[in-house]
This record gives structure tokens, sequence and C-alpha cells, in this order.
């Protein structure tokens, strides 16, 4: 237990000391809804209702990006350094050094929902019933696992810079297809079929049922845990496979 | 004597490279061991191997008594390995208390910073900041913060300059002292010779040799006499060439040279036999040499 709470120290203060932690998921997300609520407004209907669809897009947009780019590439970088072959001559076991890792990550989720979400009442006074505010966030945090799976996936990469090139590019392509930036409605007819098999989207489309008073779809639920099993599947199929070189 | 480590018939083989090929030792307590060969023979897959980073191939490998990846062999075992790397973003104090934390019973916080031979600032700095020097340091205190008998440093003063090495070695020595084993890789004989007990000498994958550094520098340190001709005869050469011991007779430098297993009965019989040569010499090849020499027969005698 004292081992788990040092690890997980360690990894938090990583993550505060971040500074692209700090702009990517915390200072972008909100620019980009003071813009898209503030600015241009780009919803369609009412202005409340989507000053708080926009604000879940944002809040899942940034928890995806820090799942999917804090964790793979920081996975890399501590394998190629050699980080991770140190702390396997130490008596560290293995699943602590990771569980440190996830709930250092679940923490960091935790943090950017509760700062977005303040956010959005700060500028556009977004106010919702408790109870659906904390499901947003249970669903968001919940909801990030394929994300933190996908990360694991790309932690198996070789190196930094592959590593942050190909979650930079699926981190923008899920998001823009996964209607997070914009309403998937806009975007022409077979985009939005794919975009709804996508985990982006049911991920914010959870959310943006909630705000609506409404529970997630079973589509929803059933597609990320999907994506979650496949994804774990490969990166441990995959980690097996380096190991026996 | 207590034994630490024991090697029984260990090989790895890499796809159908054949990196390690059925070691086998035994080391005991105390003992500071160096494993010695060129580039590419093997040495750090063997200390992988006894790191349980690698799984052999082949043989078993029990350090205290059980299984390399046994958490109480763990517990009792520190390793600096060959790329020292840290965590980012975390100061080396806060490194330093997090590796600690994972042991049972750690040195204390203040040996730790005494062992990094860093200055108050510097710990305060973050750790991937440091310089190469300065990180290997904190690597050794890494290696140290369990307290561990049983320490492993592959290729330690790689990159290190000439008073960093001392200061290395005579903190290894000092280990010693402590009654911990260390193991250590180089592939300078002289590193070898100066600081272990005992020499592992491997060459492409296998031990060629193990013994005390004396031991192997009879082993491997080419012997020679050499003199001046008194008189050129044209059967001198042929003479010299005859006496007991000498396996090689040759021109260097205006000298004849006469390479010998055993320098005293060589010069005993040359005096005896009194053979028109005069200013007689005993020579000693330099160990480097030897060593370079060595490894390079054994690649030909293949």
């Amino acid at each position: 237990m004292k081992l788990l709470l040092s690890q997980c120290k360690a990894e938090l203060l990583r993550v505060f000391r971040n500074p692209y932690y700090i702009f990517w998921s915390l200072l972008m997300p909100v620019m980009f809804y003071f813009i898209f609520t503030r600015v241009v407004n780009a919803g369609n209907g009412e202005p409340a209702e989507w000053a708080a669809h926009y604000l879940m897009s944002m809040t899942t947009f940034s928890v995806m990006g820090s799942a999917i780019m804090t964790l793979g590439i920081r996975l890399v970088q501590e394998r190629s350094q050699g980080w991770t072959t140190f702390m396997r001559v130490t008596p560290l076991p293995g699943w602590i050094y990771f569980l440190g890792k996830m709930i250092g990550q679940t923490c960091m989720h935790l943090i950017s929902i509760l700062f977005i979400f303040a956010a959005g009442c700060l500028i556009n006074g977004v106010s919702l019933p408790a109870l659906t505010w904390i499901s947003c966030g249970l669903w968001i945090l919940a909801g990030s696992l394929p994300f933190l799976a996908i990360g694991t996936l790309i932690g198996t990469m070789k190196r930094a810079d592959t590593a942050s090139g190909v979650s930079n590019g699926v981190y923008l392509a899920l998001a823009v297809l996964g209607g997070m930036w914009m309403p998937i409605e806009i975007l022409p007819k077979f985009m939005q079929l794919i975009g709804k098999w996508l985990p982006s989207y049911n991920y914010g489309n959870g959310a943006w049922e909630i705000i609506r008073g409404q529970a997630p779809e079973w589509r929803n639920v059933l597609i990320l845990l999907g994506y979650f099993l496949l994804f774990m599947v490969l990166s441990t199929y995959i980690r097996k496979k380096q190991e026996v070189v | 004597m207590e034994s630490i480590l024991e090697v029984n018939q260990v090989s790895k083989t890499f796809k159908d490279k054949k990196a390690v090929n059925r070691i086998s030792f035994r080391i005991d307590k105390g003992d500071i061991i160096a494993i010695l060969g060129p580039n590419g023979a093997g040495k750090t897959t063997a200390i992988s191997m006894m790191l349980g980073l690698l799984e052999p191939t082949e043989g078993t490998i029990r350090l205290f008594g059980k299984p390399p990846k046994d958490r109480t062999v763990r517990e009792r075992t520190g390793a600096m390995l060959q790329e020292v790397s840290v965590m980012d973003r975390l100061r080396v104090k806060e490194v330093l208390e997090l590796v600690r934390s994972y042991y049972p019973n750690p040195l204390d916080m203040e040996t730790l910073v005494r062992l990094t031979g860093l200055a108050e600032g510097d710990l305060k700095r973050f750790a991937e900041k440091l310089s190469g020097g300065q990180k290997r340091n904190l690597g050794f205190a890494l290696a140290m913060a369990g307290n561990p008998d049983l320490l492993f440093f592959d290729e330690p003063t790689v990159g290190l300059d000439i008073s960093a090495r001392r200061r290395f070695w005579d903190r290894v020595r000092e280990l010693a002292a402590l009654g911990k084993t260390v193991i250590f890789t180089t592939h300078y004989l002289q590193e070898a010779d100066d600081n272990a007990d005992r020499i592992l000498l491997f060459h492409q994958g296998s031990i060629v040799a193990d013994g005390t550094p004396e031991e192997i520098k009879s082993r491997i340190v080419k012997r020679a006499v050499s003199v001046l001709p008194r008189d050129e005869g044209p059967d001198l050469r042929e003479k010299l060439r005859r006496l007991p011991m000498v396996s090689e007779c040759y021109d260097k430098d205006g000298r004849i040279y006469l390479a010998t297993e055993d320098t005293d009965v060589t010069l005993a019989a040359l005096f005896a036999q009194n053979l028109g040569v005069r200013d007689i010499r005993t020579e000693q090849g330099r160990l480097d040499e030897a060593f370079e020499q060595l490894t390079l027969n054994l690649k030909e005698a293949k």
C-alpha cells in the first residue's frame, strides 16, 4: 500500500510539472470552448443546450487526448530511455508500477473534468442538475478506458517520435470524425457513418445524452467496451511478442 | 564461504545467433568480479540474464539460492545498467526517495546523498537535467538505494573522466570492504586488473579464462627475451630458436626477440650454451596488447 501511494505521488507530480498537459488538456479545450460558444456560435438550436453540449465535447476531447497521448508517449519514453528496464531490476512489482500509472492518469482526468466543467460554468453559466454533472463526470472517467488502451498500444512503439506523431494523428482524426469539434451532423453522410462507429463519437454521445436527461445508449456502452477489449488484447499480444525476442 | 551467485551451463540464443554459450561459474561473498571481454563478447547478455531481464535459453541461474526474478533476490541486489536514465520531471531527491521506498531496508537518505556526490543545489534539480557524469553518479546511488548485498555494474566507467573513474573505484572498494559482492563488465583489461579479485574472460559468448588477474595475465601476456648478436653467425637464429621453451624467434627494432613460456629456463640455457649474444633483456608484453592478441588468436583459431 505504501508502495502504491509513493508511486501514485510520483506519477502525479510528473503530471503537474508537464507543461504540455497543462496546455493541451486544460487550456486548449477551454479556449476552443470559448471560441465556439461565445465568438462563433456553431450550434444549431438552443444556445443553452449548445453550451452544455459543447462543454461535454471539449471535456471528452481533453480526456481522450491525455489518455492517448500522455500515457502512450510516456510509456515509449520510459522504455526507450531504459527506465522501464531499471524498474524491472527493483523489487517493485510490475502491477504496482502499472496501477500507479493508471491511478495517476485517472486523477489527471478527474482534474481535467473539474477544470473544464468549472470553465463552462464561468464562461457560459452552464447549469445542470447536480446528478447530471456527476453522471457526466463518471461517464467521462469510465469511458476513458478504451482510450487508455489505445495509449498502451501506442506505448508499444519503439521510438518516441513515431509514437508522438501517430498519437497526434489518431487523436485529431478521432476528435473530428467523432463530432467532438463540430456536431457530427454537419459532416458528409459517409463520414458520419464512419464516425458513428468510432470510439470517440460513442464516448461523446454518452455525455451528450446525459445532459439531455437521457441515459447513454446501449450501443455506446457496447462499442466502447468492444474497443477496450480489442485494444487491450492487441497491446498485450504485442508486448508479449516483444518480450520473447 | 557463502555462495552468492551460481550460473550453471547457461546459454542464450537470439534468433540463430548464440550470444552466450554454456557458461558456468560460482561467485562467493565479498568478491569483486570483472566480466572482461571485447565488445560483442556476450557480457551484457550474461549480466541481463543474471538480473532476470532475459530468460536463458538453457541452463539455470541462482542468486542467493533463488531464481533471479524472486522478489527477495531483487531486494538484495542493486544494478547500474549501461544506459542510466531517470524518470523525467522528478527532482533528484524525489527519485532517490521513490526508489528507496521499494526496498524493505533502504540505505538512509544522508548516505545516499553522499554517494551521489552531488551538491545541495543539484539535488533540487530535475533529474533529467543533470549532466552525463552526474546522471551516472545518481545511477550509482540508485543501485545502492536498497542497501544491496550484490551489485551489478554494466560498463560502469564508460564516459567518465579519469578523476570520476578513480572516485568510482574507490567507492567500489569501500563496498567490497563492507562484505558486498560486486560484478562489473568492462572491455579494458587494465581496469579489470586494477580493481577485480577475479576475472571472467569472455570471448564470443564463452568463458575462455577464469582466475585471479595474476593468473589471467600470466596466461595471456607473452614474455620474451631479447638479445643483440655479438658476432653474427649464420646459424645463430637457428640455435636461439632451439633453446628450451622458446616458441618464436624474430627481429624487431634491431634486436632479436625470443618469445618464451618461461624466461627463467630460457635464460639459464642461453647462458649455459654461451651463444654469441650480448645485452640480454627480458621483456614484458603490454597487457592491453596481449589481451587484444589473445582475442584475435581465438578468432583466428575458430
